[in-house]
This record gives structure tokens, sequence and C-alpha cells, in this order.
């Protein structure tokens, strides 16, 4: 129907694309002439990304170095891989060890992300608990090289790869003219500008307890990264007691600081991921002293007694709205 | 005792109102019309496509892949009702029946979702 007042050109159409790529589904959402274009693009990067950085299959760069651990060679890596370690590092030193990337073994013992779950014995994780150390890896960043000096490291970087994807779709979509998209890599979002009419993305963010897909709050927002990082992900309750994927490496098992849900608002969605994982193992009062130390940076924590906080910077940005009414937000502490 | 002005205000108000019920109708008729688009897909490709609205009779079927999902169609709503992967997210997903509701087997790469946009929100971070 068409009133007097309202424009009654039809609104822009977007082009829709989904695939499973590293080990998660990616949902592309673009605007633009170039959509399908740039959306294939994407999807083969990523493809290349996920060879070159995970641990889950042979082959690619990650697993050249881990393969070196402890012979003192410097093994030569892409660029970009560099990048990455130079990033985890970095987050890994802000984090004071709370993100870890040398968690590799222990994600292993656990079974993490495979069919293959078990309760590794305490003994076992005393063990492994010596090969993680993000100080033994070691960058030579002029060179291009790296490498991990005790034999048997393992360098995972599970937990910061889609975000380092995240940040080159949204470059891929700017190298092709589109001024409005979003990306998400299995929950990790990327906002490339707002809406075709101006106005912001909402983003809901996952009621941790709720089915998936129901939120308890929306970030109303242009050109952010939005990372959640939850207990809710992936995990299995053995006799009562939830184990989920966000190790803690001072423990050797799933972290339990009171925190069962992060989500990082920031420009760089390599930064949210590093940091959805951090905030988690740190527990509130440390997530949010780091958030609040970091500009640009903004977060929102849900802890086990249902209670939603919020960093000083989201106010006018995050919306809480939880349908079931179970949770409490904190706006002042 | 009512002048020749009264009589044309209350005809202007009459005619008024009924335009706006009969708009109000319209647009609801409108929304009610709209397709409600299932589409059930594995990998990128979509398998079946359903209006939920026009469904009748209640039918499943199979999702082959690595593993096997059992999708169930019925008026109105759609969901993932069995399943011989590991963790059977998909099934604990239950009931999809707005649209942006979404539904997904990692491990059988199996996708079902209702097409279009949840009311406050453009898409959930998890």
């Amino acid at each position: 129907m068409c009133f007097a007042l309202s424009a009654c050109t039809n609104p822009p159409i977007a082009f829709d694309k989904q695939n499973f790529a590293m080990g998660t589904i990616i949902s592309q959402h673009i605007f633009g002439d170039k959509a399908k274009l740039a959306a294939d693009e994407v999807m083969q990067k990523i493809k290349y990304l996920e060879d070159n950085l995970t641990i889950n299959k042979p082959g690619g760069e990650i697993n050249k170095l881990n393969a070196n651990a402890g012979n003192g060679k410097w093994i030569k890596l892409d660029k970009e891989i560099i990048y990455v370690l130079g990033k985890a590092k970095d987050f890994g030193a802000k984090s004071n060890g709370a993100f870890d990337v040398t968690v590799g073994p222990l994600v292993k013992a656990w079974g993490i992300f495979t069919d293959k779950f078990r309760i590794p014995p305490a003994s076992e994780l005393t063990a492994l608990k010596k090969l993680l150390n993000l100080n033994n890896l070691e960058l030579d960043v002029p060179n291009s090289a790296a490498r991990l000096t005790q034999k048997g490291q393992i360098v995972d970087l599970g937990g910061i790869a889609k975000g380092y994807s995240g940040d080159v779709a949204k470059e891929i979509y700017q190298k092709n003219g589109i001024t409005s998209a979003y990306i998400s890599l299995g929950g990790n979002i990327v906002a490339v500008g707002g809406k075709p009419d101006g106005s912001n993305w909402s983003v809901g963010i996952q009621n941790p307890r709720a089915e998936n897909g129901k939120y308890l709050g929306i970030v109303s927002v242009k050109n952010k990264s939005i990372v959640t990082s939850g207990d809710y992900e992936r995990f299995k309750i053995v006799n009562g007691i939830r184990y989920h994927h966000i190790l803690d490496t001072k423990t050797g098992a799933p972290a339990r600081s009171g925190l069962i849900s992060t989500s990082i608002i920031s420009d760089l969605s390599i930064d949210g991921d590093a940091l959805s994982t951090a905030t988690f193992v740190l527990g509130l009062d440390k997530a949010m002293a780091l958030i609040e130390s970091l500009p640009g940076v903004e977060a929102i924590f849900v802890t086990d007694t249902k209670q939603v906080y919020t960093t000083s910077g989201l106010k006018g940005i995050f919306t809480f709205d939880d349908a079931t009414k179970e949770f409490t937000y904190v706006e002042k502490r | 005792m009512l002048k020749k002005g009264d009589l044309i205000l209350i005809a202007i108000i009459v005619v008024a109102i009924a335009i706006g019920l009969v708009v109000v109708n319209v647009l609801r008729d409108a929304n009610a019309s709209q397709p409600k688009i299932a589409e059930v897909l594995q990998d990128s490709k979509v398998l079946k496509t359903f209006d939920l609205k026009t469904v009748s009779a209640a039918q499943e079927f199979k999702v082959v892949g690595k593993y096997t999902n059992t999708v169930r169609v019925e008026n109105g709503r759609i969901r993932f009702v069995d399943a011989n992967c590991p963790d059977k997210v998909c099934v604990k997903t239950g009931w999809l029946t707005q649209n942006g509701d979404i539904a997904v087997c990692l491990p059988n790469h199996a996708t079902i979702k209702i097409v279009g946009k949840a009311d406050k929100i453009d898409i959930v971070s998890y």
C-alpha cells in the first residue's frame, strides 16, 4: 500500500549466504551490487585461514610451528599468521595469562571440539600445565618467523582465528565498495556500516540459559564487532557439572570464574575474540577493570547468579530486554 | 439543535473513521497473508522450502550426511525432532515459529530457518 507521504520505492534486498567452515556456521548478509562477489571472496579467504590456523586437521602454518616445538628452529610463517600470533601474545600479557594460546595440550586432553570428550585425571592436568607458557612462544617479526621453545607445546588459535577472519571479511567488503553488511562467524558478529537506510544494526546478545536465538539484550551499533563467549556453546554435563570449552590454563579445567557469558564490543574482531575469552576466565571484577582500561572497547558480562553488567561506555548502546524475566540488569556497580 | 456545519463535521468524522477502519483491515490482511517461508539447507544448498502457513498435514523427513537429522514440519512451525549427532544441539533448539528463527546441526552441516528478520533484532551474537 502506498501513502502520499511514504516513498514507494522497494527497500534494497540483501544477498544472504551461509557456509560451514572453521567448525561453525558462517552467515553473510550483504547489500550492494558486488555482494555475491564479495561473499565468495570472503569464503575463499576464510577457508585459506582455516587451513593455516587450525590444529584440527593436518597441514598448514600453525601445525608447522607446533611440529617443530622445542627443536630450536625458527619457523618462517606467513605475515598474517605472525600478526595473529602477535595479537595473541599482546592479549595474553594484557590479561595476565587469562588468554593463552599455548593452551593446545589441554584442549587435546579434554577432547574439546571432538566427539571424544573426556575428563582428564588431575595428575595428567598437572603434568600438562608445565607445557602452558605464552613466553615460550617467541616471535621474530622482522623475519616473519616464530618458534615454541619447549617440546610438546601446542599453539591453538581457536580463541582468536574467527575474530581475525571477521576483520579480514570486513576488509574484503570495503575493498568491494560495500557499505552495509554483516557477517556472523559462529556468533562472532562483524557489522560493516549500518543498515541501508542509515540506521544501526540491532545485535541480540544470546541469553546463556535459553534456546539458541533468544536474547537478553540488544546492542545497537554501526561498524563494530560483537563477540560473545559462553559456557553454553559447547559443553557436556557430567554428574551435574557443566564442562564447557573455555579452559583456564591456571587450573587446567573449564574456567569457573562466576561468569557464564561475556560479550565484547570493539572495532577489531580479533581483539574482541581474545578479550571475550580472557574476561570469561578472569571473572567479573578483573574483567571489568581490564575492559575499562582499554579505550574503544566495551563489554557485557553475565554472571551465574543471572545478573547482567555492562561497562560504562554502553550507556544508550545496550538495551536490556530479557523476555524470560530471569535476569537482572545491574546498571550501576 | 444541530446546525448545518455540525452535520458536515459529523459526516467528515464518520467518513474518516470508516477510512481508518478500512486501512487498518487492509494492513492486517496484508500481514496475515504474508507467507512464512521455512528453508532446510545442507551446507549452502537449499534442500526444501515450505510456506509454513499453508502446511496442512504434519510431515517428517531426513537430512542425510555425515549424520542424520529428522525434521518435522507442521502448520506454522518447524523443528529438528531427532538426530544421531553427538550433542543434539539442533534438537534442543526446539520449534522455530518466528521470522529469523534458526536451528543448526554443525556436525551434519544442516540448517533449518524461517526466512526474514526477527521483530527487534537483525542477528544474534553467541
